[in-house]
């Protein structure tokens, strides 16, 4: 794993424009960075990252299974009574998921395994940016020779999600909801819709402020009519919380992500996934704070809210010392404290791997780098590619 | 890793501004309703053509049959809508056979045509009633109406033909907004985030 200076293309604003890349800039910060990228041996990519995401993943949807059978462990992540019969149920019913992201701290086979930071099985971004600008770039960088005649991408995601939406036809539409003025999240969606719609399945978008509930307690549209099946780029613990939240164990609406998922997108899993699998190669030391264990990790851990986004209220000691410290929002709930994985160090410059699951195959990589220990919301998308040899 | 080129059906050379993002407001906790007893009412109203008075008196008329609140005697129903203002099932509906109905003592539009309210019938509603429909919020006394669900409208001269600001609830059957309010929360609280993903 390297990170090698490409130099920008000069026309990529433009390129982006035209494949409807509207967010690689946010107040005047770049996103898409492009005048860099980070190269990786064949190896890395299949034994050190796509393996892993497989066999975890795996271990993720046994975990889901015990969960949402033990209270105690639906309890212990936070997640508010009234949801776990939707959880429950929709686990039961098989309710498929589309997609998520692992986040690895991983520096290249000679750095060791790569460790699980979190699984963002919820409601991550980054997609669209991943399947088809950084495969663009790529193209674009083979034809014009600067990149290696033989360069590759570790990137399947666009035809893995049009495969995926092909199983979910012929339950009727598919609404996608989002907040519609914020741009990477209507993005977002619109590219997962427009995959969708490839797929050959009816599509509409609504706000989410569209999102109605009738007297039967029906979740409808603003013409009245229910919605069978709604994608949600909207975290459950936040659902969990409005005011139809409280419905949500009674409606005939299929969710994308299921509910299901709140167990995932939960940092308790990853105190859970240790205690069920210690020693594990991928897996980082994690305990609950109120886990008198914790005091193994001695003076060298990460404490993060159970439910947080872009790196908010994360504490990172080293040796008893504040290495990082984000002061967000999410600081009101319970923490969990994981052994501290610091980010490699390329130039100064601190990436983070996410690796993309589409149903329950590993399906790409996204590399997003920032200047501190933490990914937060000012991190760079920085476009990767395989190298020969 | 893979075989074949993106394409994209709807994302290409469009940009979020090809999305249409007309947003309505998604706070409708209140809004403001117009009350006529009938579509002559309306018309002298002046607030709508005389086209969509008849239309829309018409669309509340028409509902009204399935729509009226069904009693089991004539006591429970003049309990709820005022002594003499109940009918009996059999002369409106097939389905209120048996029962007991209030008359349509008129219909309710939205203020604004674009507020896009299903024009509906109301029913008095018994000034001194202590009983309720299911989801009636109390009620103040002085003259009221009531939809079929039992949302109170008061309005501001207890005539016939006037206007009320009512709760959202009350003219709409269904509830808008009840997702987001988490998620804003965060954002008005100074965070700076792209939105709703991580």
């Amino acid at each position: 794993m390297r990170r090698v200076p490409i130099g920008e293309r000069p026309d990529w604003r433009e390129t982006a424009r035209r494949h409807g890349f509207t967010f690689h800039t946010f107040d005047g910060e770049a996103y898409w960075s492009e005048s860099h990228a980070y190269a990786f041996k064949l190896a890395e990519i299949e034994d050190d990252l796509e393996a892993p995401s497989t066999e975890i993943h795996a271990l993720c949807l046994a975990f889901v299974a015990d969960a949402v059978e033990d209270e105690r462990i639906l309890a212990s992540l936070d997640i508010p009574s009234h949801a776990w019969d939707a959880i429950r149920a929709s686990w039961r019913r098989g309710d498929p998921s589309l997609y998520g992201r692992l986040d690895f701290s991983y520096g290249g086979a000679s750095a060791g395994p790569a460790k699980l930071l979190e699984y963002n099985a919820d409601t991550p971004t980054a997609l669209y940016e991943s399947g088809v600008f950084q495969w663009l770039w790529l193209e674009e960088g083979l034809r014009t020779g600067s990149l290696p005649e033989t360069a590759d991408q570790f990137n399947s995601l666009h035809e893995k999600l049009i495969a995926r939406f092909r199983t979910l036809r012929g339950d009727g539409a598919m609404a996608f909801t989002a907040y519609a003025v914020e741009p990477e999240d209507r993005g977002t969606v619109a590219y997962l819709e427009d995959c969708a719609r490839q797929a050959g399945l009816a599509t509409c978008f609504l706000d989410l402020s569209d999102i109605g509930r009738d007297e039967d307690g029906r979740f409808v549209d603003r013409v009245d009519a229910p919605i069978p099946r709604l994608f949600k780029l909207y975290p459950w613990e936040w659902a969990f919380s409005d005011a139809f939240g409280k419905d949500l164990g009674t409606t005939t609406t299929r969710f994308i992500e299921p509910p299901w998922k709140a167990v995932l997108s939960n940092k308790g899993l990853l105190a859970h996934l240790h205690a069920r699998e210690p020693g594990h190669p991928n897996l980082l030391p994690s305990f609950f704070e109120n886990d008198s264990r914790k005091a193994s990790l001695g003076t060298s851990f990460v404490k993060k809210p159970l439910v947080s986004r872009e790196g908010a209220n994360i504490l990172m000691l080293r040796d008893g010392a504040v290495l990082a410290q984000d002061h967000g929002p999410y600081g009101g709930g319970r923490y969990v404290q994981q052994a501290l994985a610091e980010l490699p160090d390329f130039d100064g410059r601190r990436p983070v791997i996410g690796s993309w699951i589409v149903g329950d195959e590993p399906a790409g990589l996204c590399v997003r780098e920032s200047a501190g220990p933490i990914t937060g919301n000012s991190a760079l998308f920085v476009p990767h590619f395989i190298e020969p040899g | 890793m893979r075989s074949q080129t993106v394409t994209l059906v709807m994302l290409a050379g469009a940009g979020a501004a090809a999305f249409g993002l007309a947003r309505l407001d998604p706070s409708q906790d209140e809004e403001s309703v117009l009350v006529y007893a009938n579509a002559d009412a309306c018309i002298a109203g002046t607030r709508r053509t005389e086209e969509d008075c008849r239309s829309e008196y018409l669309t509340a008329r028409a509902a009204y049959p399935e729509v009226a609140p069904r009693y089991a005697t004539v006591t429970d129903c003049e309990a709820h809508h005022g002594p003499s203002h109940c009918l009996p099932g059999d002369g409106v509906a097939v389905s209120a056979a048996g029962r007991f109905v209030p008359r349509m003592a008129g219909y309710v539009i939205g203020r604004r045509i674009d507020q896009n309210l299903p024009p509906q019938p109301i029913f008095d509603h018994a000034p001194n009633s202590e009983a309720s429909h299911s989801g009636s919020a109390g009620h103040s006394g002085g003259a009221g109406y009531c939809t079929s669900w039992g949302g109170r409208i008061t309005t501001s001269s207890g005539g016939a033909s006037s206007s009320a600001r009512v709760a959202s609830s009350a003219v709409r059957k269904v509830a808008y907004g009840g997702f987001g309010s988490t998620g804003r929360s965060f954002s008005s609280h100074g965070w700076s985030s792209h939105g709703s993903g991580g």
